[in-house]
């Protein structure tokens, strides 16, 4: 498939799925009651999914599983994670760990 | 609007970030504002990223952007006692509008004042002042990213923005396993093709977070 044709898609993929998670349920009102199960699952499921594409993003290099120093991104990431717990601030953990990741890329990449 | 405004900066800069983050991901200067304006949903977007980067295929896309934000499903299903009186029409827009910020603005308001008159008039407004903010932001990022040496590794801050989403949502233990289960998956099936990985890894830790759940109410009951 084209690239531009590829994009213009996913693009559109990506707006259909914001409708159908954000108004379908407003839309269907009271009629829809959703078994306990169903919404704990739903509960859980956003945590899994970013989880999952978080640690795609911080663990691997190039394709490998790297747990080493001379990865920054995971450790940015942990960094990332205790200024959260320290601040509860959103832009700490975004400054923060992109700080800490500049920061020891340079002392690990010498 | 007003109420908007103290959680302005964060919007802002996470708008920002998913700006740059789609032109650092190789989306041309266009594709990033047509994905910004039209799909409006920022986990949603750079949880795509890395999934159009690798031209996974369409359907996957789509549902890593449903799965995302199916925490907007929760969320919905708690207002629509609320707007459950309103025009079909007018609650496809008002559910298009909800982001986070919003919907945990909107819900303090409600435990304090069950029937405050003008909550429609305040959702909207809330609605709209957040709108703003996030695409004005995500305009200026996306045409500050061609400045932006690729070097810098700026495509990072759209990853620590999902990490800074994500925290919150382990507060209770069920969570916490749950996500510990979807990393270990993601982890071992990281060579599926397509990216199924992170399929299976968010079923994985669905099914944990579930069974734990049950384990813990078990002893109560």
């Amino acid at each position: 498939m084209d690239e531009t044709l590829y994009i213009w898609s996913a693009i559109l993929g990506v707006t259909a799925a914001t409708f159908i998670a954000r108004s379908s349920v407003l839309l269907l009102g009271e009629r829809l009651q959703l078994p306990p199960t169903v919404e704990s699952a739903l509960r859980y499921a956003p945590a899994c999914a970013l989880a999952a594409i978080v640690a795609n993003d911080l663990l691997f290099t190039a394709g490998a599983l790297d747990l080493s120093l001379h990865n920054p991104r995971w450790l940015a990431g942990g960094v990332a994670i205790i200024i959260f717990a320290a601040t509860r601030s959103t832009i700490g953990v975004i400054v923060g760990g992109m700080v800490a990741f500049w920061l020891l890329r340079a002392w690990f990449s010498g | 609007m007003r109420e908007m405004l103290p959680f302005g900066p964060g919007v802002f800069a996470w708008g920002l970030v998913t700006g740059v983050a789609m032109v650092k991901s190789g989306l041309s200067i266009v594709e990033s504002l047509g994905l910004s304006l039209l799909a409006y949903a920022g986990s949603a977007q750079l949880a795509a990223l890395p999934l159009m980067a690798v031209f996974a295929p369409l359907w996957l896309v789509t549902l890593a952007a449903i799965i995302v934000n199916l925490r907007f499903v929760v969320y919905a299903a708690l207002l629509r006692s609320h707007l459950g009186h309103l025009s079909a029409n007018t609650r496809l827009w008002l559910g298009y509008f909800t982001g986070d910020v919003m919907f945990a603005r909107y819900s303090a308001l409600l435990a304090e004042e069950p029937d405050y008159p003008h909550r429609v008039a305040y959702f909207a407004g809330g609605a709209t002042a957040n709108w703003i903010i996030w695409q004005v932001s995500s305009i200026i990022g996306i045409f500050a990213a061609g400045a932006i040496p690729t070097s810098w590794g700026l495509e990072l801050a759209g990853t620590l923005a999902l990490l800074a989403l994500l925290i919150p949502l382990c507060r209770h233990r069920p969570a916490q396993g749950g996500v510990a289960v979807a990393v270990i998956v993601a982890v071992i099936a990281h060579d599926l093709p397509l990216r199924l990985g992170l399929l299976a890894a968010t079923l994985a830790g669905m099914t944990a977070a579930i069974a734990l759940e049950r384990r813990l109410r078990s002893p109560a009951t």
